[in-house]
């Protein structure tokens, strides 16, 4: 009998041995995450991911494993980020008529509106004694999270401590965007769309096609320009200073 | 008549549906093998010539670039990106994941990291609001509604 509780006992070990368990404990988070979040009326401060994140920290808190066993098993799953981001290609070419037509009030905004988002932080940060990793970590905060993850890894952020960062910067600037708008009274859906895009990324852009479809599309416009132009900038401009 | 899939009770219907699905998974695969092939063309191209970005923008870059250079998106391609897409969330959680095994590592800054997060954020929507209004064109609603305001 104690044998076999004794066997019992290795199961989770043995179990994240191989990366089935991390994968299984992900997929069944991420759905009942999804669940509690339309249970809760989908609050736009808490994303379905935030509550799964929580729910898998708690799981392996209590299994006799370390978070390394989960990481080791889970980056499977995030090897299919490099497909995801090329995936990308697919709304980038479908924005293009209308990058075209806008392509001049885009120029005169786009880019620098982009390195606004990520300077403000990083300046604010380096201001209150932030040391270089963190501020690696938190400078593609607004950019779209495969292209932002390659980005920190690029610069020698923390992969951990930019989840975080995009988690809180999306919450921030639907916020934000709501907020302010209503201040100046902006109605225009095609501006709200854009602003939600550069600044809250793939959570801001999630929540413009829940204002209506023309908010949507150019949140996803300016989500793939913003995410295209950081990539393109901010890996120069950062070997110029570190 | 009005049924556009047939029932999979008898052999042949069953057999259609078959075929079917092997055709949208070879779709799939299909596209799958485009991604992986402009990914890796993105990887060469960083490699070859010490880009500092990531290879999979490249790589996506490219193959807007194809796109443009075809008139036309492959429907294999559209059809795996957009479930790929839609997986960004699920595919990103490990990483978040971490933040609360790591978060003392990062003790005594997070007055500094969440100050500039929150209040960083704020700032740059409100300087991309104020831009936006001021060079984008207003649709014709938007201006009767503003000149409206004014009188």
């Amino acid at each position: 009998m104690s044998d076999w509780l004794g066997r019992l006992a290795q199961l989770p070990q043995q179990w994240f041995e191989s990366p089935i368990a991390a994968i299984t404990l992900t997929l069944g988070a991420y759905f009942i995450g999804i669940r509690l979040f339309k249970l809760m009326r989908r609050p736009s401060w808490c994303p379905p991911m935030l509550i799964a994140a929580i729910m898998i920290a708690v799981i392996i808190a209590l299994l006799p494993i370390g978070v390394d066993d989960y990481n080791r098993g889970a980056s499977w799953l995030m090897l299919l980020l490099g497909p995801a981001t090329v995936a990308l290609a697919v709304p980038l070419y479908q924005q293009l008529p209308q990058i075209r037509a806008l392509w001049k009030p885009i120029l005169m905004t786009l880019p620098l509106s982009a390195t606004l988002a990520a300077c403000y932080a990083v300046i604010i940060a380096a201001v209150m004694g932030a040391p270089e990793n963190v501020l690696a970590s938190l400078a593609p905060k607004s950019v779209t999270s495969p292209i932002a993850l390659s980005l920190a890894e690029e610069l020698g952020g923390s992969r951990a401590l930019l989840m975080g960062a995009l988690l809180t910067t999306g919450v921030t600037a639907i916020f934000g965007v709501e907020w302010l708008s209503r201040i100046l009274q902006i109605r225009d859906p095609r501006l709200i769309g854009l602003a939600l895009g550069i600044n809250g990324h793939a959570l801001g852009t999630v929540r413009a096609f829940e204002i209506n479809s023309v908010a949507g599309a150019f949140a996803s416009l300016g989500m793939s320009l913003t995410g295209a132009f950081t990539a393109v900038v901010l890996p120069l401009v950062w070997h110029l200073f570190y | 008549m009005g049924r556009c899939r047939p029932e999979p009770h008898d052999a042949f219907g069953m057999m259609l549906v078959f075929q079917r699905s092997e055709i949208s998974a070879m779709s799939v695969l299909r596209g799958f093998l485009w991604l992986l092939v402009f990914l890796m063309l993105g990887q060469a191209l960083v490699r070859l010539f010490h880009i500092p970005m990531p290879s999979g923008v490249i790589g996506m870059l490219l193959l807007t670039l194809w796109f443009g250079y075809r008139g036309g998106m492959n429907a294999d391609v559209v059809r795996i990106s957009q479930p790929l897409i839609a997986m960004l969330a699920l595919l990103i959680m490990p990483g978040v994941v971490e933040i609360f095994f790591v978060a003392d590592q990062f003790a005594d800054q997070w007055t500094a990291i969440l100050t500039a997060l929150i209040v960083g954020t704020l700032l740059s929507v409100l300087s991309s609001l104020l831009l936006m209004r001021r060079y984008l064109p207003q649709s014709t609603a938007e201006s009767d509604l503003r000149s409206a305001d004014h009188e």
